[in-house]
């Protein structure tokens, strides 16, 4: 009995060690934290602000970062903490670089939740609105007011104002700036209808424009066979994946991959984007007899087979396009950098042109427009060095363009924190100063002198790399797949000439960012949309509860939610 | 006092399990807090505001609630039954097999996929019931109209019973092989030469043999009727089934860590604990009532 009581002595003895191990570790954290923020208000003043001017001692940040397991862009010996962004880095502003964390694209959110969630916060990362409004609620992140005033660049505070104070009013919270806001091209949140324009050559038909023709175009694409390969296994218009949405809504209003986005814009149906109601107060788009109508044709279409019939169900839609069974899909101008650069690797004739599709019925294009800032970056209150992560983007918008030329694999991507910084028109005047250059009408150095415009430079001197005569036919057969400038130069060439050719009259939505009730009450309501819409379009229910869908989300936080709404836009 | 000395080993391999379990269990127990605050991850479980039962009022407002309880029952008491009676008959066929060798090997192929993680398994189960996968080609011969399965909200819950009980039920044959072992081969020789059948051997022999062994097996399954397997529904399942497939451990999931609704993702997963309890002892009492078999 003796042995046994030592033995249970000891092991509570070792419990009790544990549970004062964890607790003293949590305590001398706060501590350190402590101390560190104030430290950072006296350096920060003390110090010349330059932003560009390298550390004299070497600093340190551990941030979060997205590392895609796929991308086999970097080169042998290099890794996501030593190629020539990080080096770049280095070399430039004597800043090393941890990671505090990395996740796949997929499961980055995720990643930062759990970090916020734990309050285990990486120095600096890249996170979404959502998450901005919880960690300043929490009060976790560095004031970055004065280090936006004295560091950021004269470049970046120029493009950062152009976007007539949108993207600083959403990081400014009480009066003071808590993020780093981003700018992007406003052709991130187009999206147009991609099309192999080779299978409508083989089946003898015309691109489409207005809805009706587009389903005949779809018709054709499934029921004629297009591939010629005689089998019945082609799919007309592409469906979301299991990553993807039904069209880009407020919160999201870029980069929806294999969405409708289209098809509900041109029933001037805006689901997911608050809009102008008829008495000129805000109402939610979602919940609108046009939807209802852009639901009822989409049904229609996925009765049909028109639509693939897998949608929602897959992980990845992209497959489909590489593989050659798809033939249309709608995304924005980048898509050669998702699937149509291996789509046309894997066979050289799929020949996957863009369109400014489906008009409505006037004749119009009609999509529904982006914010021009939807990432940021945040810095962990008590870092150090707050000003540290504002020099490294300084350094990415200084550099940008000589990335591509300097020895080394890897995407853009890898730069740590990569914010994009562009003009909203950066697109539209790249394509625009392509096609001049290879008319003739303009020479390469016409286009050196403007800096805003990054990688304009890159694009006009490298676009003969590519393009093959003749210069003003756009079809793959005239096109060097095998060029390194191909992927840039075909999303601008042909990704995005359907929204430089076609007048846009787009439609933005009143807010792009959470009110105070939607923090609790959004997810829910959100979701019972998506599942809605996903299955009155799968015909798993009548279209008419789209009116029982309308009455929940009013019932269950949509009328509150609406009256905050109109408060912040009154 | 030998006996004594062999027992220091014992608590000594108890150890770990005892640390890990204070680690991954115990300490985690205080999080509940969260449940019953209006939680602040910057201030941390000590310092958010209190806010009683709010948490409470809204999760038992939601459409989801009763929904996800639902669904998780569901599945899980298919999932025991299954499991209790698909391995029972297989180790049943598999006892009367002569031929060693062969039943060696078809125990072996067949508890094979228990060790495989539903991960890759999951991507499996989508390719074989895609839309254009070979259970579909196989029913086209039959013409009948492709089906999307994993779109099927009516179809979900049988298809994640169906490939569990398919995964598992090799690896829970062993136990009644086991069982069946230990039954005296002089019954079946003293009934042989009174004349009885096989069927009549397997009625009277057999299956009171291994009687207790199911019993106990079916009980101590009820402990497990709040978890309906989290990992292969969250690689299996979609928006479109969410209404018949969504289980507690998928929802707290989502709501908790995706969408960062921390207070009502610990109020349910709470919820789940206290019922679940309830259901392990009533399960453990029943253990001991049929089988007499005791852990406390």
């Amino acid at each position: 009995m003796k042995v046994k009581g030592k033995i249970f002595a000891l092991l509570i003895l070792l419990f009790l060690l544990l549970l004062a191990a964890c607790s003293d570790d949590a305590g001398t954290n706060e501590e350190s934290e402590g101390t560190d923020g104030e430290t950072t208000e006296e350096t920060a003043s003390d110090e010349d602000a330059d932003p560009f001017g390298a550390y004299e001692e070497a600093i340190t940040i551990a941030i979060g970062q997205e590392v895609d397991p796929t991308d086999t862009s970097l080169e042998e010996g290099e890794t996501p903490l030593n190629n020539k962004y990080v080096n770049h880095v280095k070399e430039n502003l004597n800043i090393d670089m941890e990671h505090a964390f990395t996740a796949s694209p997929a499961n980055y959110d995720q990643k930062v939740s759990l970090a916020i969630a734990s309050n285990d916060l990486p120095d600096a990362m890249i996170v979404g609105p959502v998450e901005l409004r919880q960690m300043v609620e929490a009060d976790q992140l560095a004031d970055l007011t004065q280090v936006y005033e004295d560091y950021a660049s004269p470049a970046i505070k120029e493009i950062i104002d152009s976007t007539d104070g949108v993207a600083l009013e959403n990081v400014t919270f009480d009066g003071k700036i808590m993020a780093i806001p981003n700018s992007q091209a406003s052709a991130d949140g187009i999206h147009n209808m991609w099309i192999r324009k080779d299978w409508l050559d083989e089946l003898g038909l015309e691109p489409p424009t207005t809805l009706e023709e587009l389903k005949e175009v779809a018709r054709a694409f499934v029921e004629d066979d297009p591939d010629g390969n005689g089998e019945d296994d082609t799919i007309g218009l592409a469906g979301p994946d299991t990553s993807n949405k039904l069209y880009a809504n407020f919160l999201e209003s870029t980069n929806n991959l294999y969405g409708f986005d289209g098809i509900f814009s041109a029933h001037h149906a805006y689901p997911g984007y608050w809009i102008e109601g008829e008495d000129g107060e805000p109402v939610y788009g979602s919940t609108l007899p046009e939807t209802k109508d852009a639901l009822a044709t989409l049904r229609d279409m996925y009765a049909e087979g028109l639509i693939d019939r897998e949608m929602g169900v897959r992980e990845d839609s992209g497959e489909s396009v590489i593989s050659g069974k798809t033939g249309m899909f709608s995304g924005p101008f980048w898509m050669p950098y998702g699937p149509i650069t291996d789509a046309v690797t894997e066979n050289p004739e799929a020949n996957w042109q863009s369109y400014a599709v489906p008009l409505d019925e006037n004749g119009e294009y009609t999509p529904h427009l982006s914010t021009p800032t939807s990432s940021y970056v945040v810095v962990r209150k008590g870092y150090e060095h707050p000003e540290a992560p504002m020099k490294i983007l300084n350094n990415l918008f200084a550099h940008e363009s000589e990335f591509d030329h300097m020895e080394g694999g890897g995407g853009p991507g890898h730069y740590p924190l990569r914010l994009v910084y562009a003009p909203a028109d950066e697109m539209e005047v790249t394509t625009v100063a392509m096609r001049e250059v290879l008319a003739g009408t303009k020479e390469p150095e016409d286009f050196y002198d403007m800096p805003a415009y990054k990688l304009i430079k890159n694009d006009v001197d490298t676009v003969f790399d590519t393009k093959l005569e003749p210069y003003d036919n756009m079809d793959i057969e005239y096109w060097d797949i095998s060029s390194t400038s191909f992927t840039r130069a075909y999303s601008a060439l042909v990704g995005t000439a359907p929204q430089v050719d076609t007048e846009v009259n787009g439609v933005k939505s009143l807010i792009y960012s959470q009110t105070e009730t939607m923090e609790g009450r959004w997810v829910n309501l959100k979701k019972l949309e998506d599942e809605t819409f996903l299955k009155i379009i799968m015909g798993s229910e009548p279209l008419d509860s789209f009116d029982q869908f309308v009455e929940d989300w009013k019932q269950q936080g949509g009328d509150q939610i609406t009256e905050e709404v109109a408060e912040v836009v009154n | 006092m030998k006996a004594k000395g062999f027992a220091k080993h014992y608590y000594l391999m108890m150890l770990p399990g005892f640390v890990w379990l204070f680690i991954f269990s115990i300490i985690p127990m205080f999080g509940i807090i969260i449940a019953f605050q209006d939680f602040n991850p910057g201030q941390g479980v000590f310092n958010s505001e209190f806010v009683g039962l709010e948490t409470f009022k809204y999760m038992f407002q939601l459409n989801d609630t009763p929904i996800i309880f639902f669904n998780t029952m569901f599945i899980a008491i298919m999932k025991i039954i299954g499991n209790l009676i698909v391995p029972l008959v297989f180790a049943l066929m598999l006892h009367e097999l002569r031929y060693i060798g062969l039943k060696r090997s078809i125990q072996t192929i067949v508890y094979l996929p228990h060790f495989l993680s539903w991960v890759i398994l999951g991507g499996v189960m989508l390719d074989i019931f895609a839309y254009q996968g070979p259970v579909n080609q196989l029913l086209g011969v039959f013409g009948v109209e492709p089906i999307l399965f994993f779109g099927r909200a009516d179809l979900f819950p049988f298809l994640v019973v169906g490939s569990d009980v398919w995964k598992e039920f090799g690896f829970n044959t062993i136990i009644y092989l086991a069982a069946l072992t230990g039954i005296n081969p002089a019954l079946y020789e003293a009934s042989g030469i009174d004349g009885a059948s096989r069927m009549r051997m397997l009625w009277h022999i057999t299956l009171p043999g291994i009687r207790t062994t199911a019993v106990l097996l079916a009980v101590l399954g009820l402990g497990n009727v709040l978890n309906a397997g989290f990992d292969q529904i969250f690689n299996l399942y979609n928006p479109l089934v969410y209404s018949t497939g969504d289980i507690i451990d998928t929802w707290v999931y989502r709501t908790g860590l995706l969408n960062l609704q921390y207070e009502l993702a610990t109020a349910v997963g709470l919820l789940k604990s206290v019922a679940g309890f309830i259901l392990i002892s009533v399960s453990y009492y029943l253990a001991y009532k049929f089988t007499n078999y005791r852990i406390f």
